[in-house]
């Protein structure tokens, strides 16, 4: 039971990471109803900014703030010079555009930084937290606190100012919003710099766990899509909830399913997505949305 | 490789005669057009150019000429260089595949690498457990990988676009490590290493150049078929299926059917495509077919030519030589060229897009919906 | 016709991509005036409210108290102090009622004024103060067309556009909304442009109407007079939604 116990705690763990990316993808999801396939890529980009600042020498903290800042203001300079001469096209020109955004961007990385594995600091002590048997990685734990922050910044952001209430109108309606004389150009180009910035803290947590390397995002992302499929690509709670469900169901199978191990176990992203998608396709927390033709 | 340019200006030119077949297509309807402020006919309609279909009169003439070129050249470049245009080829055969699941379905697959990697592995194993001849590969190969995109069809054709690109995504990412799962068959990390068709001694071409017949071969067979696919009532209701899928039904096309079918004939070239590839390089291993592959195969159709004839072609010439060329500048080189020239394309140019201009985004549909 | 024309619409023409829906619209509101649009489905009364709030592509000019809106964007026509209530009610149907209503103020700065405004809502539509945690989604029809008209009274409209008020209402409700118009329109002076397919009622709190057809203004006059027309009272008044 212990050692049951123990694995769920590390599912947490590696959930809340994919909880933030997820929510990353959610967040924009919500604005243009289109699923950023770069935002793994531009999380990973962002990882590599911070570790410019903390190779220039600043503090991990500060070099943090400064990374998500300069993702911030990325996020909204995309939107505005990348995406939006698509904005209105077929969803399959979108994708193909954020497709080649993903390449771009992996590639661009490689070109700066090159292909080379870094080590990226980890914020959090090591060591754990033991009780009752169980052992609580102080990064494991860190890593859920910060999803936490995160996940109540963007609770407040949403839901108690002006300006959340002028981008959730975005997102329920862009032809209204505009006619109570919201500037919805702006609002998407804020929801990009705002996944793109919730993109970076999970980048910068995923780095100290794997090694800092062009393609370290492409598994997360995978399971990023399998956490906002669940959670319900509309509901950033439910993109949570999603994360974490996703990460504990990684951990367990392959923990106890013994076919899958861990070589395998990406498949378990797969095959809930397929489950989600077959068996209600809005997701856990999402609502049904009538099909756009 | 200056032969190359001028067939690729005969393919361009063949590519923008009148096509043998009319397809006539309204343009995008007033009501689609998100309406934009102080923009009377401008607009995100993508250019209504039509993508063509097949080749015309001349169109033929100059697939004749490619063809008596293609024959010729591997008897003027050194092995090297006829080694690339095979793989040209071969990377072509899958384009071919991808073209119509993406350009003229209107599907998005980001997994197509998988079904090419299933067509290799097919081969391979056959080859290494078996021992069969090298043709009799071909067929099984392409059935394998038919059968399969029709297994993965069935549920992805329920799947709207977006879906449909993370699923294939997924499948993409889940194969490599499955590969080295199963050791005793696939050779684990390891690989297979197998003989390449040996060249009949009739014949008395070189191995590289018997390998550039053979695939040419493949490559005829597969444009032909491609070319009889489209042009029978499946082709138009896969455009029917792209351009508009609710209006498509109540046509009475059955859709889950020809998505269904699109997917597993997509995944089907993809398969003779990596059978090809096995006969070519004689060596699988699971890291030839890692979801580079698959997001690489989807820039060169996008860049070739979405729903074009020639399409696959240029796409091939494209994700053969530009990673080949400017890898000499930066290992980063290619991944920046594609990134940037698909996202320019599909501003530009996203020909065989432009039937999909008919489906508006949600925020036109808001402000014309009526509740 | 008013000699004022605080709203003046001279040579207007508008559509959607290649499709030119209306052609050449001349018309005037004087301040503080109700004005009907009338005419057949497809005549193009809502094409001319888009084109008056920037949501379609318009040529020609639009004078509205000084300025020119013609060619300017949804959000700036809006911050000029015109608010239209779209056909469909533009509802944002996954937040709450005072969400929605407070959406309505987006542009305008002050908190007091606001919470005064939001009052002053209630006591026009006094049901959507029992439902201000609702989900809007969830109300019915004739209630969430109070609240479109409560959202656009609160950014204090010098100009409110109503499209299709009445559009699949009871005619009860009907005609409770059209005496609130009138109230809102009496106590603020708001000048008010109204299209609806029930000429009746619509007339019956005007002071000015024009019929629109195919794209054109083919009768302009007093509400009275054009209740007196022949012509109008066969087409239009006879055919009750």
């Amino acid at each position: 039971m212990t050692g049951f116990l123990q694995q769920v705690i590390e599912g947490l763990g590696a959930g809340a990471i994919y909880a933030s990316l997820a929510l990353a993808l959610v967040l924009i999801y919500q604005f243009t109803g289109i699923v950023n396939f770069a935002q793994g890529e531009l999380a990973m980009f962002s990882t590599y900014i911070a570790w410019q600042f903390t190779a220039a020498g600043l503090p991990f903290w500060l070099a943090l703030a400064l990374a998500l800042a300069v993702s911030f203001a990325g996020g909204m300079l995309i939107e505005r010079v990348v995406i939006r001469p698509v904005e209105g096209a077929p969803e399959l020109t979108v994708v193909i555009v954020t497709v080649g955004l993903f390449i771009f961007v992996n590639a661009a990385a490689g070109w700066i930084w090159t292909f080379l594995i870094k080590d990226f600091p980890n914020p959090f002590p090591g060591g754990a937290l033991e009780a009752g048997g169980l052992s609580v990685g102080y990064s494991t734990l860190g890593v859920l606190a910060v999803v936490g922050v995160v996940m109540g910044l963007l609770y407040l952001l949403f839901q108690h100012t002006k300006i959340g209430l002028g981008m959730r109108a975005v997102a329920a309606n862009p032809a209204s919003a505009r006619l109570v004389g919201i500037r919805v150009g702006w609002m998407l180009a804020l929801g990009w710099g705002l996944a793109a910035t919730v993109g970076a803290v999970s980048g910068t947590l995923v780095a100290p766990l794997l090694f800092l390397e062009p393609n370290m995002m492409g598994g997360v992302l995978i399971y990023a899509f399998a956490a906002a499929t669940l959670g319900g690509f509309d509901s950033p709670g439910g993109a949570v909830a999603g994360g974490l469900i996703v990460g504990v169901a990684e951990t367990l199978a392959g923990a106890y399913v013994g076919f899958i191990g861990s070589d395998l176990k990406v498949g378990v992203p797969l095959v809930i997505i397929l489950f989600v998608l077959l068996l209600r396709p809005q997701g856990l927390f999402g609502r049904a949305v009538v099909e756009r033709a | 490789m200056s032969e190359r340019t001028n067939e690729r200006g005969a393919f361009a030119n063949a590519g923008s005669e009148p096509p043998g077949e009319d397809r006539t297509r309204e343009p995008a309807k007033a009501a689609d057009t998100p309406p934009r402020a102080g923009t009377p006919s401008r607009g995100r309609v993508l250019a209504p150019a039509l993508a063509r279909v097949t080749p015309g009169r001349r169109g033929w003439i100059a697939v004749a000429a490619l063809l008596a070129v293609a024959c010729y050249l591997p008897f003027q470049l050194v092995p090297f260089r006829v080694f690339q245009f095979t793989m040209v080829m071969v990377y072509a055969v899958a384009l071919l595949g991808l073209n119509l699941l993406v350009g003229h379905a209107g599907q998005i697959s980001l997994g197509h690498g998988a079904f090419f990697a299933v067509g290799a592995y097919t081969t391979a194993i056959m080859l290494d457990r078996w021992d069969l001849p090298h043709l009799a590969t071909l067929p099984i190969a392409a059935a394998v990988a038919f059968a399969l995109g029709l297994a993965f069809g069935l549920p992805a054709v329920r799947l709207r676009g977006l879906y449909l690109a993370l699923v294939t995504l997924a499948i993409a990412i889940f194969l490599v490590p499955l590969l080295k799962r199963f050791e005793s068959v696939t050779g684990g990390s390891m690989g297979l290493t197998l003989a390449k068709p040996a060249p009949p001694a009739w014949t008395g071409l070189a191995e590289d150049q018997w390998l550039y017949f053979l695939t040419l071969a493949v490559a005829v067979l597969a444009f032909l078929l491609a070319y009889g696919l489209l042009r029978s009532r499946v082709g138009r209701a896969l455009h029917a299926v792209r351009d508009n899928e609710a209006a498509a039904e109540v046509m009475g096309v059955r859709l889950p059917f020809y998505k269904t079918l699109a997917f597993a004939w997509s995944a089907m070239f993809a398969g003779a495509a990596g059978c090809a590839y096995t006969w070519v390089i004689g060596f699988v291993s699971p890291d030839s077919f890692v979801v580079t592959l698959s997001i690489t195969m989807l820039a060169g159709i996008v860049i070739g030519g979405l729903g074009s004839f020639s399409g696959p072609l240029l796409g091939g010439l494209f994700v053969m030589f530009v990673p080949s060329i400017s890898q000499d500048v930066n290992d980063a080189a290619p991944g920046v060229i594609f990134g940037l020239l698909i996202i320019v394309v599909m501003y530009v140019a996203p020909t065989g897009l432009a039937g999909l201009a008919g489906r508006v985004t949600r925020s036109t549909k808001n402000i014309l919906r009526k509740e | 016709m008013s000699a004022e024309g605080f709203l003046t619409i001279s040579d207007l023409n508008a559509g959607y991509g290649d499709a030119r829906v209306l052609h050449g619209v001349n018309l005037s509101v004087g301040r503080g005036e109700i004005c009907a649009i009338l005419g057949p489905n497809g005549a193009g009364k809502t094409t001319l409210m888009r084109a008056l709030s920037g949501m379609v592509w318009v040529r020609g000019s639009i004078g509205f108290d000084g300025a020119d809106l013609a060619r300017r964007s949804p959000d700036t026509i809006a911050r000029r102090g015109v608010a239209h209530v779209p056909e469909g009610r533009g509802t944002f149907m996954p937040l709450t009622v005072e969400e929605n209503l407070r959406l309505g103020a987006f542009t305008r700065r002050g908190r007091g004024t606001v919470e005064a405004d939001l009052e002053r809502i209630y006591t026009y539509f006094p049901v959507l103060k029992t439902r201000l945690r609702q989900v809007a989604g969830s109300l019915s029809g004739g209630e969430q067309q109070m609240l479109a008209i409560g959202r656009a009274l609160m950014s204090r409209p010098r100009l409110l556009l109503l499209d299709e008020p009445s559009l699949g209402l009871a005619p009860l409700v009907t005609r409770e909304l059209f005496r609130i118009v009138r109230t809102v329109n009496e106590q603020e002076r708001t000048t008010v442009v109204v299209v609806e397919q029930n000429a009746h009622l619509a007339l019956g709190i005007a002071q000015q109407a024009h019929v629109l057809e195919s794209g054109r203004i083919v009768l302009s006059g007093t509400a009275d007079r054009i209740l007196q027309d022949e012509k109008v009272v066969q087409s239009y008044l006879g055919y009750r939604v």
